[in-house]
């Protein structure tokens, strides 16, 4: 009961925050440059057939009416058309949001699964010990690297030199037909399709994109494991649980869930900026995901696209610090609200 | 700032012997912490590139060698990176690019700092209490949350384009990206400085409510602030060169590390490095030196390391 009227008054900051981004939208994509009547018409646009475009997109009318038009049209779940590929702006990112989330969903889980160990192994040996040797050079090291940079040398290496894996040339082989569509995400779908010819395929794709991501990301996640589990080992409880005579492992077990919570926070700021931070490893890997959609959109002044992709990017932050807070809510139950 | 007599007297040192202390302390300190000692190094020739880097290098940033003048051939005695896709010296351009990278970093930087200080000093002081000035406080919070619900890169590269792709458009973005940063750190101090007994005695002098704010809490509410500003730095040179990998930063033909690497990205595939690995290298290696700098400072100035 108590987590349902949490959601409940949590949900309800979520109203006024949306309101505002679409907000911030409308008006960022007002200021950019480029016409859109002549991105549409071309450079043989007359004055007239300019006017008529205008019209039909609803240019010609004041701001103020224009946004009321955008927000009725986004609560019915109609982003607009993209000038450039001529789909609604909806199917566009639908078709390609599953390419990036799979992306960064499984690039982060494996963060996750390689940081939180090596993050609770640096924390018990402390400062003096090898682990901290090998993962403090290379927290620092992948800290300070561009991860467009770092894709470019493993492809160097791994195409290039050793030839493991296929050329960055997408998520799946040209003629190699994708696996039926249920979540998008095409290795995900493969296995569920039981397509092997396809997971093959676009399984090898991904993985010098997601090493990289990798490589890059699950630094913060040891940094912070290990810096939560420091305080947490020198935290009374667990002076209590040595003196009761518990054994390491599950004191460590228990420290371990109280050391998580500034871990999911640093998951969820991860996540918020690998939505858009993606791009610069899509276009290496020329994926073909929404942020290159996004990308694409704001060289070529498509409006609906753009305030699409960035509409969505920020909602799904919203959401993202949402499920970050029950998460708090979930493993520390000192938190009321 | 003169002191009273008295206090003067209380603390002991006078002012000049105060500072050689510091001085002698910050000479101690970095002796003993070596990486402090490699990342004020790092910095050090990073702002002495920035100064005259286009200058020193064997050949200009933008200068084909007309004698050998041919495009992406490796690593020589004549080209020591090689040359790029069109046939610049990469080792010039690599040690010419903080001149664009490093103003825009240092710049935007600066800026933000100069805009998120005032602002979180002064929302960390009035809020929470009743009147307008709490209210304003309440606002600014508020706009700041909407912001950080967007992808940062994202946003900045939807302000580079709203503005057109050039180095004082990247600075202005990235201002505005990173002064939040700074609004929320120095509200965080200042709110845990306003219990403090020197704001009483500040306001117990008859110090009006804004000189409390900006004179007596702002400085002392400086630190997490100038701390993560060396970080910031580092940050900013990595978007700076995200967005010019884009092509929303630094237009070409300018020597900026980003940019270069995007321009050797696509010889990667064939095996040739040298175009995209040295720029990318050279750029790690400086946003660790203000990663190890910021990490410095952050000790250094910790009063309960202090022997």
């Amino acid at each position: 009961m108590r987590v349902v009227l949490y959601i409940a008054r949590r949900l309800l900051f979520v109203v006024p925050q949306a309101i505002g981004i679409s907000v911030v939208t409308f008006v960022l994509v007002r200021v950019l440059p480029g016409d859109p009547a002549l991105v549409l018409l071309g450079t043989n646009a007359t004055e007239s057939s300019i006017q008529a475009v205008e019209e039909r997109l609803g240019l010609d009318k004041p701001l103020y009416e224009q946004y009321w038009l955008y927000i009725k049209d986004v609560a019915q779940g109609d982003l607009g058309t993209s000038l450039i590929t001529g789909n609604p702006v909806r199917e566009d990112l639908l078709d390609r949001l599953p390419a990036t989330l799979e992306l960064i969903l499984l690039g982060l889980l494996l963060s996750l699964l390689i940081g939180i160990p090596l993050g609770v192994i640096t924390a018990l040996s402390g400062s003096k010990g090898w682990p901290d040797r090998l993962t403090s050079p290379y927290g620092l090291f992948a800290g300070s690297i561009p991860d467009f940079w770092v894709g470019l040398i493993l492809i160097l290496i791994f195409y290039r030199y050793l030839d493991w894996v296929p050329a960055p040339l997408g998520q799946i082989q040209i003629g190699v037909s994708p696996p039926d569509k249920i979540t998008g995400m095409y290795v995900v779908d493969s296995v569920l399709t039981g397509n092997w010819e396809a997971f093959k395929s676009s399984g090898s794709r991904l993985i010098l994109p997601l090493a990289t991501l990798v490589f890059v990301y699950t630094a913060p996640i040891v940094k912070m494991t290990r810096s939560s589990m420091d305080e947490v080992l020198n935290s009374g409880f667990v002076d209590h649980f040595e003196a009761l005579g518990l054994s390491r492992r599950s004191i460590v077990l228990k420290a371990l869930k109280n050391a998580l919570p500034p871990v999911v926070t640093i998951l969820g700021v991860l996540f918020g900026y690998l939505l858009g931070g993606a791009v610069l490893v899509e276009i290496v890997f020329s994926w073909g995901g929404a942020g290159q959609y996004a990308v694409q959109a704001i060289a070529n002044a498509d409006f609906a696209a753009i305030q699409g992709f960035v509409l969505i990017a920020a909602v799904f932050s919203l959401l993202t610090y949402l499920v970050v807070d029950l998460l708090y809510f979930a493993l520390d139950p000192r938190i009321k609200y | 700032m003169a002191q009273p007599a008295v206090l003067a007297d209380i603390e002991g040192p006078t002012p000049k012997g105060g500072l050689s202390r510091e001085l002698a302390y910050f000479w101690y300190f970095t002796r003993q912490d070596r990486l402090f000692l490699v990342g004020l190094v790092i910095v050090g020739l990073s702002i002495f590139l920035a100064a005259f880097g286009p200058y020193i290098g064997p050949y200009g940033p933008q200068e084909i060698d007309s004698a050998s003048g041919v495009a992406l051939t490796g690593p020589s005695g004549d080209h020591w990176f090689g040359t790029d896709n069109v046939g610049f010296d990469v080792f010039s351009r690599v040690i010419a690019a903080p001149r664009i990278d490093l103003v825009i970093a240092l710049a935007s930087t600066a800026l933000a700092l100069a805009i998120g200080v005032p602002l979180g000093a002064f929302a960390g002081h009035f809020g929470g209490r009743p009147g307008i000035p709490s209210l304003l406080s309440e606002a600014l919070l508020r706009v700041l949350d909407v912001l950080q619900a967007f992808p940062i890169f994202i946003l900045a590269l939807a302000l580079v384009s709203a503005t057109g792709a050039s180095q004082g458009n990247v600075i202005a973005a990235l201002t505005f990206l990173q002064a939040p940063v700074f609004v929320r750190l120095t509200r965080g101090a200042a709110l845990s400085n306003e219990s403090k007994l020197y704001v009483d005695a500040a306001r117990c002098s008859g110090a009006p409510e804004r000189a409390v704010a900006f004179r007596h809490v702002l400085p002392n509410s400086l630190a997490p602030a100038l701390i993560a500003s060396s970080v910031a730095v580092g940050q900013a040179i990595l978007i700076t060169a995200g967005l010019s990998f884009v092509g929303a930063g630094v237009p070409i033909p300018k020597a900026e590390w980003g940019l270069m690497i995007s321009q050797g990205a696509n010889q990667m595939i064939l095996g040739k490095w040298w175009p995209s690995l040295f720029p990318g290298l050279f750029l790690g290696i400086t946003v660790m030196g203000y990663a190890l700098v910021g990490e410095g400072l952050r000790k250094f100035l910790d009063p309960t390391n202090r022997i």
